[in-house]
């Protein structure tokens, strides 16, 4: 007979909130509140009540017929009694036997960030994110490697519903992130789960009567932009301007002559000897003018920034003392988050209600983010053995001036890809606009390189400004509903319908722009949404049961669910009557053919899938456990549609064994192994099978000659393989789990390798068949992830009060491509601006492996050339590429492996000191190992690439037949082969860093002082985030994100992660 | 998901689409812009007639156009690649055509069909024909072949000349005279498009006739008579596109959803930073060379100097280099072909109805591209924002048709097999026609005083040509100033066999005035004349083809 048990989880500090209580030996089992209360529904004839929450001691109690048990925890538990969440079902980390991380909610939320993503930087060994400091930006999570050449996002679930982003959760609103690395803990999700699945749960009320209890969540900081990259000053770069031909004269062997300056930056600088600043860049068409030949006044009234009235006429005056055009388009930037909780229930009904809400702006001036969430979580008891329940997730998030891709959003895609760091953005522009160039005119209109002589640059500041009534926002609903019935006390059935309706909508205004001297002079005005809807049906039946010293566990269920499918529609038009953004709208640009307009549907991939997991454990000792999934795939032709992935995996308790016994200072130590296979069609395309032919207005033609109209095109657009099968991974994974000392220190040690096979890649087509169809996607290709995770945690007390825990998380990554196709040697991607691509993708080499020649140093003198493999455009002062095959020339075939940007090692050090109400927290974050190429140097670092733009600091140090101890080559005005046109290796840097990722000073209010408030907690907190960085990285910032997975580390406007500081408060009554 | 399966397209109006998709492919769009049948910068700026412009390291992509005037190109080259797989891209969409027609349904008539395959196979000729000049020896993939069908396995040992024929002689056959549709391919750009071809391989015996029926006969596909238009520039102006002298053209359009349906190719071909008072404001690509200018200096008779005298001394085009633009300039005075300032843009002359060009201030880095700038597929100041598309980054793209073949060209083609059969005096006739156009006075450029905005002279070959030679020495100059800037000089100079004097020559002159875009370079005989194959696709067949000698 089940009868109702209450009571009160405390600890040290007070209630201990998400604590979790169960009824030993079976699956019934509840959380604390807010508060650390407790209600649950207990049988049997001795019940026992195993109580554990992170950061506490695991306990078990006898309710013996007591009606109330408070239960006070102790501190310092071992996190390896921790329940874990998998998704489909609950574990006690004891019996874990695969690969599984958990992060704690307090952890994630002491990080700033907008997204769950970012925040899980650093946090568990073996997972790599990559990201920038963009709010709204889509970040890479990789868990243990590269598995694919695309589409290696986790699988994320959450409350059992399995989506592709997490964008739109509230951070306050997580109780529990688990991490499955393996198979062994993973295949349970089958074909998703290759690449690591991320679980993630929201809180839940309690199922007690009880008064509404009420928490307070905030946060509020300020972001600091920090500096931009060393730019020369406008007398520097005049000056260097100057050395530059003087450069082109001494490789010509030449001698400086009277008219040797003439014509250099469009007569800027006169041309004379000495470059000489003029008073004004451009008045009307004159440029280089000086302040006494203009009579401002008078030219006010020629002035004209609008088209329609005539020739622009712009008067530009120089900022002699140089403008910071990083300063000009940043801002430090404000940032908050509020979240409300309420949570409840009575003896049949629990509820967790959450309002939640974060602006944050971006350093970048109109890079805006908001979010608003209201989470409904609610569960009834129907009968005693039947529950209902549902999850709900109302979202809007808005995400305005973003600069480069970012990825994309729910549902219309597989490959969470951002780009900023590869784009060249106005973060690139900032540091290509001339300082001279005032942002602001003479009358207040946009300054720019109208003014001639400083080349193509467009000004930022204008950009910025113009962008900001950008509107994009998503509106997102995701949950699920939910039925549970106890057949038995050990069975319990499940129904649960899930999914996820989203929509976009976004906007862009484009001004026709005057100032620059590349403008588009057309106003366009863009408009697109799309909105869609992704499913899951899950049942499954759970079966736990004790029998003696035998322990089985069983799960079974089967999956039905739709990956998203929706529409979508855009347009766009040009010149409106008025700019005004009130009166704008796709039905007031110009009539006629500048309007257009497109509209597109996709259909989302269907999933059906049957699974089962049991899991056997003998005496506490010896666990064994098996999973098999069987998944099948709209994405695959009839044959190969379905693909099964089964996983085994076994550990033993060595700490429960007699001869253990007398080592007192082992408290708990588990060895654990596993083997299996996990499945990935994330590359592919919902249409892979079919051979496909398209149309659009890019492939019609004017057959008429009317010059303004196209007739529709029809041309292969996809040669389709109905005989694509399923991407296998097979993890391996050796692990142990230990607590020593009292369970002062813990460690979890894991030793891995993944090998996928049957790797999708859209094989090359030869040029023949006719490349603008979209190539077949063949299972040809295979990599292999290996490397070691571990995490040890040690904590006790310095003196008295003081305590401390000390956790090191480090993951050591080894990515290789082990084959790609028999006809593919290789593939390449592109930097920006260069002859030859920068990354190369060939086995045996890390994924995205950066190429080209390697520098061996600069010719020092004519001898030196002549003497050297032949090189072409060598000369001296230029490159010296390093002769690798020896056959006394320097070719494409002297180009070579340059470094890989997949770190070797990441981890984190996170220290936290507490002293009665007080606690301290600091984590600092390594990566190490790995290189970026620092493609930004080709716009900064070389006069030739765009002549009079802004140039770097580093140029000081170029060479010159009287400064030949230097690196950074000759500063002149010739592109080649030994200049700049080539991917080498002086852009390719160390990307190592070391960053503090912050420090946080909190303090909790004493029970005693909370009492007379009526509150039930009390918190205070000071953080600042990323206080420094180490690094030899030259560039803005070492966190360069890219398109993984093929092409990434490679920075041209990298959105850099800089300096904030926070102040927090919490509450609850 | 907007997508189509194949067994959807077999009705007139599907064949129809896939055919139109073949026509896209002439102007190389989704390739590089090297790729276009227009070959500004292989058969302009590798003939010598225009540097790469713009500044030393801007490239036009993830490429470099200056390894084309300097003839570094390596197989690595991705333009090279893109030439290729724009071409075969345009053969695969031909061939689909030809696949899919034998299945046609019964709405498709037999004259249809007919049609249908003609039209496929002209377009199937001319990819063939550009890879061939552009190649050499590449494989030749018909409409029975393709992918999963043993299309990877087919070499580049066969010279597909006789194929091209083939397919110009089916196209000739069938097609007919006129079409509705402007932009079709007609039976007299087969012919004419034939002859080009017997040509190229000095067949002259086999050209003449043809080019005999399209000059007595020819039509456009609009039914115009074929004809030189009245005024020259005409043949560069969106709002005159299709006159009764294009035999041949890349149809572009503007505001059509997408500008690659406009003269995409040209996007960078404006001087730079000119505000409003100028087209389109960027990026000073294709600045003309020196030596082309200088090639417009007649002697007072109004003839040009064959003997290449008019690079040296004050022969040469009086120009701006090294001139602010607040300083003085007086252009040359002395006398030139009035075809110069239709072709170039210079200092002190109106540039089209813009403004006078005012020299340095319009040119983006005057010390690597020169003082000059492109003017030929320019669009007017009254046609900007009707026959230009202003929904991408630049105002750049234009609704002027490029013509792959114009009457112009086919009379000096003409010329070129009447000399070789020995009829001179009917070459002479021919060139002259040419002159007698271009000495319309009513179009020269005019200052706005409506005067003569330079000394410019020209006049007919009046006496017989002494020679052969002499013959030949006028007709391949007079294809020089009529056709300049428009993509042929770098593959005549190889057809008749003198690429490397001539290109040495002008590297040795052009390098002097040029040093940091030209000093260094060299034309190897034996090797320039011909592209490597890609480096890429003799990876991607597995060394099924034979590379080029000297690469």
């Amino acid at each position: 007979q089940d009868r109702r048990l209450t009571g009160k989880i405390t600890g040290v500090d007070g209630p201990v909130p998400g604590a979790n209580v169960v009824l030993k030996g079976t699956q019934t089992g509840t959380a604390t509140d807010a508060d650390g209360n407790y209600a649950l529904n207990i049988r049997g004839a001795s019940p026992v009540l195993v109580i554990s929450a992170i950061g506490f001691k695991t306990l078990e109690v006898a309710v013996g017929n007591r009606t109330s048990v408070d239960v006070k925890l102790e501190d310092d538990a071992t996190a390896l009694s921790e329940v874990v969440v998998t998704g489909y079902s609950t574990e006690n980390r004891r019996d874990v036997t695969g690969a599984v991380s958990t992060v704690k909610p307090a952890q994630l939320k002491v990080v700033p960030s907008t997204n769950v993503e970012q925040q899980l930087q650093g946090r568990v060994a073996g997972v790599t994110v990559i990201t920038n400091g963009q709010p709204g930006t889509t970040s890479q999570v990789r868990v243990r490697g590269f598995g694919s050449f695309g589409g290696n996002q986790p699988l994320y679930v959450v409350d059992g519903v399995p989506t592709q982003s997490i964008q739109y959760i509230a951070p306050d609103d997580i109780e529990s992130t688990t991490v499955l690395k393996d198979a062994a803990s993973a295949s349970v999700y089958g074909a998703r789960a290759a690449s690591g699945v991320i679980v993630l749960t929201t809180k839940k009320g309690q199922r007690r009567a009880q008064k509404l209890s009420i928490s307070y969540d905030g946060l509020y900081g300020v972001t600091d932009p920090g500096h931009g990259q060393k730019i020369l000053t406008p007398q520097e770069q005049a000056d260097w301007t100057w050395q530059a031909r003087k450069n082109d004269i001494f490789q010509a062997g030449g001698t400086v002559g009277p008219t040797s300056f003439t014509g250099i930056a469009n007569g800027q600088y006169g041309s004379g000897q000495t470059p000489v600043l003029p008073d004004y860049l451009l008045v009307g068409n004159q440029t280089g003018v000086s302040a006494s030949a203009v009579n401002l006044e008078a030219e006010r009234a020629k002035y004209n920034i609008n088209p329609a009235n005539g020739a622009i006429y712009n008067v530009i005056p120089a900022n002699k003392a140089g403008t910071d055009w990083y300063g000009a388009i940043t801002r430090v930037a404000p940032l908050m988050r509020h979240t409300l909780g309420f949570s409840g229930g009575t003896e049949s009904s629990r509820f967790y209600l959450s309002l939640g809400m974060q602006k944050q702006a971006g350093i970048i001036t109109y890079n805006d983010f908001s979010r608003y969430t209201l989470r409904v979580n609610t569960e009834f008891d129907i009968t005693k053995k039947l529950r209902f329940g549902e999850n709900v997730q109302l979202a809007y998030v808005s995400a305005t001036g973003l600069q480069g891709s970012t990825g994309s959003t729910l549902g219309n895609g597989t490959n969470n890809n951002s780009s900023v760091a590869a784009d060249e953005n106005d973060i690139l522009l900032a540091f290509r606009q001339a300082p001279i160039i005032p942002v602001y005119n003479a009358f207040g209109g946009y300054a720019g390189t109208a003014a001639s002589g400083f080349n193509n640059a467009r000004n930022p500041v204008a950009n910025r400004i113009g962008a900001k009534d950008n509107i994009n926002y998503n509106l997102i609903a995701f949950g699920n509903a939910y039925l549970e019935y106890d057949v038995i006390p050990a069975l319990t059935l499940r129904s649960s319908l899930g999914g996820t309706y989203f929509s976009n909508y976004n906007n862009a205004y484009n001004r026709s722009q005057y100032e620059n001297s590349e403008n588009n002079t057309n106003y366009v005005y863009n408009e697109s949404s799309n909105v869609g809807l992704a499913w899951t049906f899950t049942n499954t039946a759970q079966y736990k049961q004790k029998f003696g010293i035998h322990d089985v566990s069983v799960l079974a269920g089967i999956e039905a669910l739709n990956t998203g499918s929706g529409r979508g529609i855009s347009g766009s038009g040009l010149n409106p009557f008025t700019t005004d953004p009130n009166y704008v709208t796709i039905g007031t640009t110009t009539p006629g053919a500048t309007r257009s307009v497109n509209s597109y549907y996709g259909k989302g991939n269907n999933f059906y899938s049957l699974f089962a997991q049991a899991r056997y454990t003998f005496n506490d000792k010896y666990i064994l456990t098996g999973v098999v999934r069987r998944d099948g795939s709209s994405q695959f032709g009839s044959q190969n549609r379905y693909g099964v992935f089964p996983a085994v995996s076994a550990a033993w308790r060595l700490s429960s064994e007699d001869f253990m016994k007398n080592l007192p200072w082992v408290s708990d130590l588990k060895v654990r192994g596993g083997y299996g296979l996990m499945g990935n069609s994330n590359y592919l395309s919902s249409t892979n099978q079919y051979n496909l032919f398209g149309s659009n207005a890019g492939n019609s033609y004017d057959i008429t000659g009317a010059n303004t109209s196209v007739q529709a095109g029809y041309y292969r657009s996809q040669i389709g393989n109905a005989a694509a099968k399923w991407e296998t991974s097979i993890t391996s994974n050796v692990g142990i789990d230990g607590a020593f000392f009292n369970n002062k220190l813990e460690v979890v040690l894991d030793f891995w390798q993944k090998d996928t096979k049957d790797l999708l890649y859209p094989l090359a087509l030869p040029g023949v068949v006719g490349v603008r169809a979209n190539a077949p996607y063949v299972n040809v290709a295979s990599m292999r992830n290996k490397g070691i995770d571990l995490l040890i945690t040690t904590r006790g007390n310095v003196v008295g009060d003081l305590g401390y825990e000390v956790t090191a998380v480090g993951s050591i990554l080894d990515n290789k491509i082990t084959a790609i196709a028999p006809s593919v040697p290789y593939f390449t991607a592109n930097g920006q601006r260069l002859s030859s691509p920068v990354v190369r993708n060939q086995p045996g080499h890390d994924l995205s492996s950066f190429y080209g020649y390697n520098v061996i140093g600069l010719f020092n003198s004519k001898a030196e050339v002549d003497g050297a493999p032949t090189q072409p455009g060598a000369a001296p002062g230029r490159f010296r590429y390093q002769d690798i095959n020896g056959d006394g020339k320097i070719d494409d075939a002297d180009r070579t492996f340059l470094g890989s940007p997949i770190p070797k090692f990441t981890g984190s050090l996170t220290l936290t000191l507490k002293y009665k109400g007080f606690d301290l927290n600091t984590q600092v974050y390594a990566s190490l190992g790995n290189k970026i190429f620092n493609n930004s140097k080709w716009y900064t670092d070389f006069y030739p690439s765009f002549p009079g733009a802004a140039v770097s600091q580093r140029v000081k140090d170029s060479w010159l037949p009287t400064h030949t101890d230097t690196k950074v080559p000759i500063f002149e005005n010739t592109s080649n082969f030994s200049t700049n046109t080539e991917s080498n290796s002086y852009y390719v840097e160390n990307g190592s860093y070391g960053r503090m990722q912050y420090l946080t000073l909190g303090y909790t209010f004493p029970a005693s002082v909370l009492n007379r408030a009526n509150l039930s907690r009390l918190r205070l907190s000071l953080s600042a985030t990323n206080l420094f960085t180490i690094t030899k990285y030259s560039g803005l910032d070492p966190a360069v994100g890219g398109s993984a997975d093929q092409n990434f580390g490679i920075d041209i406007g990298n959105y850099p992660v800089t300096r904030g500081y926070n102040v927090g408060l919490s509450f609850g009554f | 998901t907007g997508q189509l399966a194949s067994n959807q397209l077999t009705s007139k109006a599907g064949l129809e689409g896939i055919l139109l998709s073949s026509y896209a492919q002439l102007n190389g769009r989704g390739f590089s812009r090297a790729t276009s049948s227009y070959n500004w910068v292989r058969g302009s700026v590798s003939g010598g007639e225009a540097n790469k412009g713009s500044n030393s390291g801007d490239g036009g992509g993830n490429t470099n156009f200056s390894t084309f005037q300097r003839y570094e190109i390596l197989p690595t080259n991705g333009d090279i690649n893109d030439k290729w797989r724009g071409m075969y891209e345009g053969i695969s969409r031909a061939n689909a055509v030809l696949r899919t027609l034998p299945s046609a349904s019964a709405d498709v008539s037999d004259a249809d069909k007919k049609r249908l395959a003609a039209e496929a196979r002209f377009l199937r000729g001319h990819y063939y024909f550009e890879l061939k000049r552009s190649f050499n020896m590449v494989p030749y993939i018909d409409e029975t072949l393709d992918y999963g069908t043993g299309i990877e396995l087919v070499k580049n040992d066969v010279d597909i000349w006789p194929k091209i024929e083939e397919d110009f002689k089916f196209a000739q056959d069938n097609l007919p005279e006129t079409q509705g549709a402007a932009g079709r391919a007609n039976k007299w750009a087969a012919t004419a498009y034939l002859a080009k071809t017997y040509l190229y391989q000095k067949k002259y015996t086999a050209a003449k006739p043809l080019f005999d029926q399209v000059i007595a006969n020819g039509k456009t596909t609009n039914g115009k008579k074929y004809g030189l238009v009245a005024n020259y520039t005409d043949v560069f102006n969106a709002a005159k596109d299709n006159s009764e002298e294009s035999v041949f053209a890349i149809q572009a359009a503007v505001n059509t959803g997408d500008v690659a349906n406009s003269a995409q190719e040209l996007d960078l071909n404006f001087p730079y930073n000119t505000g409003s008072n100028g087209p389109a404001g960027c990026c000073g690509f294709f600045a003309p060379s020196f030596e082309l200018a200088n090639s417009f200096r007649v002697n007072a008779n109004g003839l040009p100097l064959l003997d290449g005298s008019y690079n040296s001394g004050a022969n040469q085009l009086k120009n701006d280099q090294g001139i602010d633009s607040k300083a003085a300039f007086t252009p040359d005075a002395g006398p030139v072909d009035p075809r110069l300032d239709w072709s170039i843009g210079r200092r002190g002359i109106p540039y089209l109805d813009w403004m006078v060009h005012p020299g340095l201030d319009w040119i983006r880095d005057q010390s690597y591209a020169g003082p000059f700038s492109p003017k030929k597929f320019v669009f007017y100041r009254s046609q900007d924002k009707s026959l230009t598309d202003g929904s991408s980054w630049t105002d750049g793209y234009s609704a002027i048709n490029y013509n792959i073949i114009r009457y112009a060209d086919v009379l000096l083609m003409a010329a070129e097999a009447e000399i070789e059969a020995g009829s001179l005096e009917v070459a002479r006739g021919y060139i002259n026609q040419v002159r007698t156009r271009a000495a319309n006075a009513d179009a020269w450029v005019k200052t706005s005083d409506g005067k003569n905005a330079a000394n410019y002279v020209i006049s007919n070959y009046t006496t017989p040509f002494a020679s052969k030679d002499d013959a030949l020495a006028a007709v391949r100059f007079e294809r020089k100033l009529e056709l300049s800037g428009e993509g042929h000089r770098f593959y005549d100079l190889v057809r008749w066999g003198i690429a490397a004097p001539v290109l040495n020559a002008f590297l040795s002159y052009e390098s002097q005035k040029l040093p940091l875009g030209y000093s260094g370079a060299k034309f190897t005989a034996g090797k320039d004349e011909y592209f490597p194959i890609p480096q890429v696709q003799m990876d991607l067949q597995k060394g099924i083809f034979k590379q080029n000698p000297g690469y």
